[in-house]
């Protein structure tokens, strides 16, 4: 976004942030994943507050540019900063359950290596429903902390029950984390959350601040369907019902904490968050 | 100030590593902070920025980074004082505000459980007594049995008091209207580190759907998160679980006596402290207000 932003030709402040929305827009069409639209979202508001402060056209797209340029810089820090508030959490010995593949979460796991912690981890397989995908998704994880050094299990995602026992505390990334303090994720995070409450682990979360979305989804059927199917789906399948969605919603009061480079946080205390910002 | 506040920080760290069960004094100390940046803030003359918590509406407003406390206002030493001060006020009042706002809370004719000698709790309850009519139990809370010297106390003001033991809350909760207790500590995400006995009497009190109410003032908020299970906990000599002179079994056997307990925040009903009646979801606004997030690790 910021690239297309030093190539605008448009001369206006209206023209310039239309333009900006249709490349928001043309991005999600392409792979949509909340993270991509609230992240956009994010860097549009970032723009309009900067056009309200100065008159003079080009004065203005030069501070827009500068104001991105510390955007990214700020946003690439902030998977330190969580890694840094997270491994205290993290025990030695402990055994931990993780789904799908997560950057933030690789983060927080080195992290607690380098401070000397040694536990193990479980990963589920994560299955997209499409063959042929299998093997390459199965492996990243796994490979990935394997190479940190650190006992990974990959187990199926039917053996969430069964596994719960064994585990100390699950931690997971997030696609999104919406206003109600819940988080939308890979498919399958929902039933672990829900195995995690009945046997009473902690289910901790860890996103960066620019996932905050404004949606606030009530049951599943909430969330809109470009985030749920890949885009290509939304393009050729005829009856929606019958496509696998890639994310599920998980409600807040199965989320213990919230790892964010605002803080640790409580789900309630996301709202709130979000209220600052979007003021 | 910048040195003003190392020193005030190398000092906290001090006392907080002598006796790390205490938290009442890191908490005191990271108000203080709090004061002074406070105090430095509206000097400097930015009160645009007095919000100075982290938040996504700073990350794509503000160019620069945190500000830098080395200019020198001389007015600064005399408005700290000043600050200072008025904590010292609200500290030495925090016990009054509570009982204030008992009758709100206690009805006539009903029957309040309470463990262990807390005085916050003996003063709310006397406060209450003074206009209406009610039973207290109180659980005795082994192994020091405090629990007596409450019933004692209580007792003195004419409010009809029973004393249990322990292992009877479960029996006695269904008679119980209310569960009004004091704490040690109340942590970041709402759970609390008190006598050891009040997790059984906080699930005893969700079983029956028996509201649970925590009578503490805010200098007992602190903000760290229990992250490890047993970094809280204090030991104390086993004597009063079994005394020395049971000399033939000691030495086949562990015995352990732990102070503290562990609640968890889904088990609370109220916090009532001296800022008002707060739910525990609510905790982490108060803490914003009362601390800097610089400040939480000392």
């Amino acid at each position: 976004l910021l690239g297309f932003l030093k190539q605008a030709r448009g001369e206006t402040i209206q023209g310039l942030r239309s333009s900006l929305l249709a490349a928001i827009d043309t991005l999600s069409r392409v792979d949509s994943s909340v993270a991509v639209s609230s992240g956009g979202e994010l860097f549009l508001r970032f723009i309009s507050l900067t056009s309200l402060e100065y008159s003079d056209y080009s004065k203005c797209k030069e501070i827009m540019i500068e104001r991105g340029e510390i955007f990214l810089r700020k946003v690439s820090l902030s998977r330190n900063k969580i890694a840094k508030l997270c491994h205290p959490f993290i025990r030695d010995g402990a055994r931990i359950l993780t789904h799908a593949y997560s950057r933030v979460v690789l983060r927080v796991l080195e992290a607690a290596v380098e401070s000397k912690k040694r536990f193990s981890v479980y990963v589920t397989e994560s299955q997209p429903d499409q063959a042929g995908q299998v093997l390459i998704n199965l492996q990243k994880m796994a490979k990935a902390l394997r190479k940190l050094n650190i006992p990974v299990t990959v187990i199926l995602d039917a053996a969430v029950g069964y596994i719960m026992e064994k585990v100390d505390l699950v931690l997971v990334g997030a696609e999104g984390v919406v206003e109600s303090g819940g988080i939308i994720n890979k498919i399958g995070t929902n039933q672990i959350a829900v195995c995690a409450k009945a046997q009473n682990k902690p289910f901790y979360v860890v996103a960066e601040s620019f996932k905050f979305v404004r949606l606030f989804p009530l049951n599943q059927q909430d969330v809109p369907d470009k985030f749920k199917y890949k885009a290509d789906t939304l393009k050729t399948s005829q009856n929606l019902t019958e496509e696998h969605p890639w994310i599920d919603y998980t409600s807040p009061s199965l989320i213990t904490l919230l790892f964010t480079d605002l803080g640790v946080l409580t789900p309630s205390a996301v709202s709130d968050e979000l209220i600052k910002l979007y003021l | 100030s910048g040195e003003l506040m190392d020193l005030i920080r190398t000092e906290g760290q001090r006392m907080t590593a002598a006796q790390p069960s205490e938290t009442t004094v890191g908490n005191m100390v990271r108000r203080v902070l709090k004061v002074i940046r406070e105090e430095y803030g509206r000097l400097h003359g930015c009160s645009e920025e007095s919000d100075q918590q982290e938040s996504l509406h700073k990350l794509l407003t503000s160019g620069g980074l945190s500000e830098d406390f080395s200019t020198l206002y001389p007015t600064l030493r005399a408005n700290v004082i000043e600050a200072i001060n008025e904590l010292l006020i609200e500290l030495e009042g925090t016990t009054d505000n509570i009982a204030m706002q008992a009758l709100e809370h206690i009805h006539s004719n009903e029957v309040i459980m309470t463990i262990g000698y807390s005085r916050t709790v003996e003063a709310f309850l006397k406060e209450a007594a003074r206009k209406r009519k009610f039973q207290v139990i109180v659980a005795e809370c082994a192994p020091f049995c405090q629990g007596h010297e409450m019933a004692v106390r209580l007792s003195k003001e004419n409010i009809e008091t029973t004393v249990m033991s322990d292992a009877a809350i479960f029996a006695v909760m269904s008679r119980v209207n209310k569960v009004i207790i004091g704490t040690k500590t109340i942590l970041a995400n709402g759970a609390l580190i008190a006598v050891s006995g009040t997790h059984t009497l906080a699930l005893a009190a969700k079983h029956h759907s028996t509201p649970l109410i925590v009578c503490a003032p805010m200098f007992k908020l602190s903000p760290q998160f229990p992250n490890e299970e047993d970094s809280f906990h204090k030991f104390v000599s086993p004597q009063e679980v079994l005394p020395f002179t049971e000399g033939e079994i000691l030495g086949k056997i562990n015995v352990h006596c732990p102070v503290f307990d562990y609640v968890p925040p889904e088990l609370i009903t109220l916090f009532i402290s001296n800022i008002g009646g707060n739910a525990p979801s609510y905790i982490y606004r108060l803490m914003s207000e009362l601390y800097h997030p610089d400040d939480y690790e000392l």
